[in-house]
C-alpha cells in the first residue's frame, strides 16, 4: 500500500488518478440530497456504505450516466451489473434489437445516451443493417469495449480516417506513397480493393497514442497482439478483434470470459428460490410473503441470514460466488 | 275470299267447312233447353247482377228461334246474319252467338236498335261490323282470339265492354265511349294503362291476369270505383289519389314490397277495400299494421273486415317505430360526431408525431409543402406545436385549417368502458362522476395520448374509477419498458391491452414478460387478449428476478429510502429493526408488512420518472454538485496544505529537534545560573 510510487506522486495527480474526489463529491452531493433520512441513522453509516457500495460496484445502480460515465470503475461496475442482471436473458437465447437492449440499459440507467447502444451494435454488425438481432454475448462484449474506451475509440476512429486518407500523423517522410494502403499485399480474404489499413502502420498510431492519452486504453501489449494476426484490417474489423479477445477482457476485470458468460452459481441459486415461490405469486396477491422481500429474512434451513450491507461478497472479476452461500445451503 | 253458300240450319247442322270460309252458324236449337246465362267472367262477380239488371234480367234461353238466317253477302267473307221477324220481336234487343265457333264478327243487319250483343267463347279476331249497331250498350266478347281494339268507334252509348280473355296488347281506340261505365279487360297481354283518361263515368275497371308491372296514368277516371289488377307484375302503384271515387283496390299476386311503392293510397281517402295477398309485402313482418296505420280509411284488407283492435295495434307499433327511428338517428348522429371528432385528435396527434409534416417555428413556412425527412425535426419538441395550432399558415393543406379547435379531444363513458381519446381528455378525471357511473367502470381505454402524460394522472385514475381492472392503451407512444413500472401503483389491473399501433414497446420481444414480471403482484390474468399462464409467469422470474434482487437488496440503505420516498420509508424501516431478529420471527413480520406495502418490495425501486421530471430533477441537483464540488475543493486545498505543511515538517523537523536539544543543552550547561533564571522567571510570573 505504502508504495514508493503512490507516495512520490503530487497530490492532486494522486487524486485525480484514483478518482477520489469525484467519489467524494458524490457522496456529499447525496448526503445533502438526502439529509433527512440519513441524519436518522448517522453520517458515519452513511459513508461506510457509501463506499462499501462503491467497492462492490452497485454504487452505479439507477444513477444518472454523467455520474456512471465519470471514472473506469463505474464504468466496469455498471457493466458488470448489466451483465448480473440481463445474463438471464441471454441465457434464454433471445436474441433481441439494438433498441431493446438499450431498453434493458435504460432499466439500469434511465438516460443512457442512445448512441452509445448503437455505436456498440455498429461493432456486432459491422456498420450493417441496424435492425438485426443481436446475441446477448455479441452485444455485451462490444458494448463493454464501447462503453469503457469510448474516448479512445474515438481517437482511433480519428487515426483511422486519416491513415484511410492518407495522412499518417506518424511518418516525417512525406512525399513517398508511404501510407500503408498503396501497397500492393495480399490481403487476407479482401477484395482486389483494399480495405482498411495496414496493421502494423496502424499500431504504431495507436502506441502513440496509448502513450499520450489520459484516458484509459487497452494494455499496449494485448493491442499488439490483436495487430499482429492480420496484415490488414477495418475499423470494425479491429473493433470486433478487440471485443473478443479474452485478454483485453480479462484486464478490463468487469466480466467473466465467455465461455463463462452464462454463468453465475450464487444469482442461479436466488433466482431458483425466487421461482420456488411463483405459484404463490399466482394464487393471490397477498398469500405471498417470500418472494420478493427483501432477502435479509431467509428459509429457516440455511444457516446464516444473508445481510446485505454487512456481507462480504466481493466483486471480483474471476470469482463470483460467495463461499458461505454456497457452502450451506444443500439441496 | 270465295262466295261462300250459306243456308240456314235448323237442328243440328253440320259445319260446311269450304276452305275455313263459309260459315255455317249453328243455331241455338239444341235438343235440350239449355239455358245460357249472360254469365259474365267470374273476376267481376260484383257489378253482374246490378249493373246488367235492367238489361238483362231474365236469363233468356239461347231459343232464340231456329230462325237465324246467314245469307251471303256482298262483302266476300262475312257470313251475314239474319233472324227470324219472331225472334226480333220477341229479343229485340239481344243478341246471343255464343259458341258459334265464329271466327269473323258477322254482319247483323237490320237490328240497328240492338242493345246486347254476345259473341262469348267464339274465336273471333277483329272487332268489326258492328259500327251500324249505334244503340248498342252492352258487348261482350269474352273469350275470343281479339289482338287489337278497334271498330268500336260508332259506339257512343256502349256502356259495358267486355273483352276478357282475348289476346289485347294495348289499350287503345277506345276515344268515342263516353259513356263506358264497366271496361273488362282481363286475361289479357296489356303492359301499360293508357287512353283511358276520357272514361269519365267509367265505374269499374279490370285489368287483372295482364301484364302490367306498374299503375299510372290514372287521371280523368273520375267515376272509377273499383279497379282490379289482380294477377300482374304490378311493383309500384302512382295516381291512385287521383281516383276520387276509388273505394275497391284489388292488388292481389303482385311483386309490392314496400308501402313506398303504393304510398299514393294513403292520400286516398275514398279507400276502402283493398288486397295485397300474393304479395311480397304481405310476407313482412310489419306489414299489416303500416298498411293499417298509412290507410286509416281501410274498412277491409284482403278480404277481412279491420277492427277496431288492429288498428290500435298498428298505431302503437308504428309509433314504437317511429321512436326507434328517431333514436337511431339521434344515435347516428352521436357516432358521426364521435368520429369528426376523434378524426380530429388522430391528426393532432399525428402533428405531435412529426408524422405529417410540420413546420419548423422560426423558419420558411412554405418548405412544408414538400414531405420532409422527420429526423431533421428533434423528436422531443413536442410541447412546440401546440401553440403553433393558432398561427398555421397557407403551408399547410386545407383540411388541416379546417380543424376545429374546440373539439381537440373526447370522452366517452359507454356501460362499462371509459375511453378517453387526447391528451385533453385527461383532464375530465377531475370532473365530479357520479359513483354509480364510476363504479360501473371496468375498462379505461386510453388513445392518442402521451404514456408521459398518462402516468401523472394514475393516481387520480384509481382514486375516482376504483373498479377500474382493465388498460388500454393505443397510440400513447409507449417506447421504453421502463414506463410499465408506472402502472405499479394502481391498485389492480387484470387485464392489459397495449395496442401495437403507436406503442413502439410491443415490438419488443421481451415486454410481456416484463410486464408480467414488474406487475406481478397484480396477477394478471391476461395480456392482448391472450391468457397469462404460469409457464408465462415462470419465464418472466426467470428472466428478470435477478434484477430485482440486484435492485432491492443490492442498494445501499439511503439509496432504497430516497428512491421509495416517504410511503416506503415507514415499512422499510420497520423492516430494518426486524433484520436483527431471529429468522423464524422474521417470516411473519415480513408478511404483516408485505400486506402493509402491496406489492413486492424487490421491484419497488424499479420506478419511472417521465423525463421531463427527470431532467428537472438532474437540473436541481446541478446546483448542489456544484456546491459539492466546491465544498470538496476547498476540502482538499486544506487537506493539501496540511499535506504540504506536514510534509515541510517532516524535512525541517530533524533540524529543528537538532535545535531544540542543543538550545535545551546550552540552557542547562551551567547548573546554578540555570537555576537562577528558572527562580527568577517563576517569580517575574507572579
Amino acid at each position: 500500500m505504502l508504495s514508493p510510487e503512490r507516495l512520490a506522486l503530487p497530490d492532486y495527480e494522486y487524486l485525480a488518478q484514483r478518482h477520489v474526489l469525484t467519489y467524494m463529491e458524490d457522496a456529499v452531493c447525496q448526503l445533502l440530497e438526502n439529509k433527512e433520512d440519513i441524519s436518522q441513522y448517522g453520517i458515519a453509516r452513511f459513508f461506510t456504505e457509501y463506499f462499501n457500495s462503491v467497492c462492490q460496484g452497485t454504487h452505479i445502480l439507477f444513477r444518472e450516466f454523467s455520474f456512471i460515465q465519470a471514472t473506469p470503475h463505474n464504468r466496469a461496475s455498471f457493466l458488470r451489473a448489466f451483465w448480473r442482471c440481463f445474463r438471464t436473458v441471454g441465457k434464454n437465447g433471445d436474441l433481441l434489437t439494438m433498441r431493446e437492449y438499450h431498453c434493458l440499459l435504460q432499466l439500469l440507467c434511465p438516460d443512457f445516451p442512445l448512441e452509445l447502444t448503437q455505436k456498440a451494435a455498429r461493432i456486432v454488425l459491422m456498420d450493417d443493417a441496424m435492425d438485426c438481432l443481436m446475441s446477448f454475448s455479441d452485444f455485451l462484449f462490444a458494448f463493454q469495449i464501447q462503453f469503457y474506451y469510448s474516448e479512445f475509440l474515438e481517437s482511433v476512429a480519428a487515426i483511422y480516417q486519416d491513415l484511410l486518407a492518407g495522412k499518417n500523423p506518424n511518418t516525417v517522410i512525406v512525399p513517398t506513397s508511404s501510407s500503408g494502403q498503396h501497397r500492393q499485399r495480399p490481403a487476407l480474404g479482401e477484395a482486389s480493393t483494399l480495405e482498411g489499413v495496414e496493421a502494423s502502420l496502424f499500431y504504431q498510431c495507436l502506441e502513440n497514442l496509448c502513450d499520450r492519452h489520459k484516458y484509459s486504453c487497452p494494455p499496449p501489449a494485448l493491442v499488439k497482439e490483436v495487430l499482429s494476426n492480420v496484415q490488414r484490417l477495418t475499423f470494425y474489423g479491429f473493433l470486433v478483434a478487440l471485443s473478443k479477445h479474452h485478454g483485453i477482457n480479462q484486464a478490463l476485470g468487469a466480466l467473466p470470459d465467455k465461455g463463462d458468460l452464462m454463468h453465475d452459481p450464487a444469482m442461479d441459486e436466488e433466482l431458483e428460490r425466487l421461482l420456488a415461490q411463483v405459484p404463490g405469486l399466482v394464487n393471490s396477491a397477498t398469500a405471498n410473503p417470500e418472494a420478493g422481500c427483501l432477502p435479509s429474512r431467509t428459509p429457516p434451513r440455511v444457516g446464516s441470514p444473508w445481510r446485505p450491507l454487512h456481507h462480504a461478497r466481493k466483486v471480483d472479476a474471476e470469482s463470483d460466488g460467495s463461499t458461505e452461500e454456497t457452502d450451506e445451503s444443500e439441496t | 275470299m270465295i262466295p261462300g253458300k250459306y243456308r240456314s240450319v235448323s237442328g243440328r247442322a253440320a259445319n260446311n267447312v269450304n276452305c275455313g270460309l263459309h260459315l255455317v252458324i249453328q243455331t241455338s236449337s239444341l235438343p235440350e233447353k239449355s239455358k245460357v246465362e249472360f254469365k259474365l267472367n267470374k273476376e267481376t262477380p260484383s257489378f253482374s247482377g246490378r249493373l246488367l239488371q235492367h238489361d238483362l234480367e231474365r236469363n233468356y234461353s239461347s231459343r232464340q228461334g231456329d230462325h237465324i238466317n246467314l245469307a251471303s253477302s256482298s262483302m266476300p267473307s262475312f257470313p251475314i246474319l239474319q233472324r227470324s221477324s219472331e225472334e226480333k220481336i220477341l229479343y229485340s234487343d239481344r243478341l246471343t252467338l255464343e259458341r258459334q265457333k265464329l271466327t269473323v264478327c258477322p254482319i247483323i243487319d237490320g237490328e240497328e236498335h240492338l242493345r246486347l250483343l254476345n259473341f262469348q267463347h267464339n274465336f273471333i279476331t277483329r272487332i268489326q261490323n258492328i259500327s251500324n249497331l249505334q244503340r248498342l250498350i252492352f258487348l261482350d266478347l269474352y273469350d275470343n282470339q281479339i289482338e287489337e281494339i278497334s271498330g268500336l268507334s260508332t259506339l257512343r252509348s256502349l256502356r259495358v265492354l267486355l273483352l276478357g280473355k282475348n289476346r289485347i296488347k294495348k289499350i287503345s281506340n277506345l276515344e268515342n265511349l263516353k259513356s263506358l261505365d264497366v271496361l273488362d279487360l282481363h286475361g289479357n297481354q296489356i303492359t301499360k294503362i293508357e287512353n283511358v283518361s276520357h272514361l269519365c263515368d267509367l265505374r269499374v275497371l279490370n285489368l287483372a291476369r295482364n301484364l302490367l308491372s306498374h299503375v299510372d296514368n290514372l287521371n280523368g277516371l273520375d267515376s272509377l270505383t273499383e279497379l282490379n289488377l289482380r294477377h300482374n307484375q304490378i311493383t309500384f302503384v302512382r295516381d291512385v289519389d287521383n281516383l276520387p271515387c276509388l273505394q275497391r283496390l284489388f292488388l292481389s299476386f303482385n311483386n309490392i314490397s314496400t308501402f313506398e311503392s303504393v304510398c299514393c293510397l294513403a292520400d286516398s281517402s275514398s279507400l276502402s277495400d283493398i288486397t295485397f295477398d300474393g304479395n311480397p309485402i304481405a310476407q313482412e313482418s310489419w306489414y299489416k299494421h303500416t298498411i293499417l296505420q298509412n290507410m286509416m280509411q281501410l274498412r277491409q284488407l284482403d278480404m277481412k273486415r279491420v277492427t277496431e283492435e288492429e288498428r290500435r295495434m298498428a298505431s302503437i307499433v308504428a309509433k314504437k317505430e317511429e321512436e326507434k327511428k328517431r333514436e337511431s338517428h339521434k344515435q347516428s348522429l352521436l357516432k358521426e360526431k364521435k368520429r369528426l371528432t376523434i378524426n380530429n385528435v388522430a391528426r393532432k396527434w399525428d402533428l405531435q408525431q412529426h408524422r405529417i409534416p410540420n413546420i419548423a417555428p422560426n423558419q420558411d413556412r412554405k418548405v412544408s409543402d414538400s414531405p420532409q425527412d422527420p429526423s431533421q425535426l428533434h423528436g422531443s419538441t413536442v410541447s412546440a406545436f401546440p401553440e403553433e395550432t393558432g398561427s398555421l399558415d397557407s403551408g399547410l393543406t386545407s383540411a388541416l385549417q379546417g380543424l376545429s379547435v374546440t373539439d381537440t379531444h373526447l370522452v366517452e363513458v359507454d356501460g362499462d368502458t371509459l375511453s378517453l381519446y387526447g391528451s385533453g381528455a385527461l383532464e375530465s378525471l377531475d370532473r365530479n362522476w357520479s359513483v354509480q357511473t364510476a363504479g360501473m367502470v371496468t375498462t379505461v381505454s386510453f388513445t392518442f395520448i402521451e404514456f408521459d402524460e398518462i402516468v401523472q394522472v394514475l393516481p387520480k385514475l384509481k382514486i375516482k374509477f376504483p373498479n377500474s381492472l382493465h388498460l388500454k392503451f393505443k397510440e400513447t407512444n409507449l417506447v421504453m419498458l421502463q414506463q410499465f413500472n408506472a402502472l405499479a401503483q394502481l391498485r389492480h389491473v387484470d387485464q392489459l391491452t397495449i395496442d401495437p399501433q403507436g406503442n413502439p414497446v410491443v415490438n419488443f420481444t421481451l415486454w410481456k414478460y416484463y410486464v408480467l414480471f414488474r406487475l406481478s403482484h397484480f396477477s394478471m390474468q391476461k395480456i392482448n387478449g391472450t391468457e397469462v399462464t404460469q409457464n408465462d409467469m415462470i419465464m418472466a422470474e426467470r428472466l428478470f428476478g435477478i434484477l430485482a434482487h440486484v435492485a432491492s437488496s443490492e442498494l445501499p440503505q439511503y439509496r432504497l429510502i430516497s428512491i421509495l420516498g416517504d410511503a416506503r420509508k415507514k415499512q422499510f424501516r420497520y423492516l430494518l429493526e426486524t433484520k436483527g431478529k431471529k429468522p423464524g420471527l422474521v417470516n411473519e413480520e415480513n408478511s404483516d408488512s408485505k400486506r402493509l406495502v402491496g406489492e413486492n418490495t424487490n421491484r419497488a425501486t424499479l420506478n419511472y420518472t417521465t423525463r421531463d421530471f427527470y431532467n428537472e430533477r438532474l437540473e436541481e441537483i446541478k446546483e448542489k454538485k456544484k456546491f459539492c464540488k466546491m465544498y470538496m475543493e476547498d476540502l482538499v486545498k486544506e487537506a493539501t496544505e496540511i499535506n504540504m505543511k506536514n510534509e515541510a515538517l517532516q524535512k525541517l523537523w530533524p533540524q529543528m529537534f537538532i535545535e531544540l536539544v542543543r538550545d535545551a543543552v546550552i540552557e542547562i550547561r551551567n547548573k546554578s545560573s540555570y537555576m537562577k533564571l528558572c527562580l527568577q522567571q517563576i517569580t517575574d510570573q507572579k
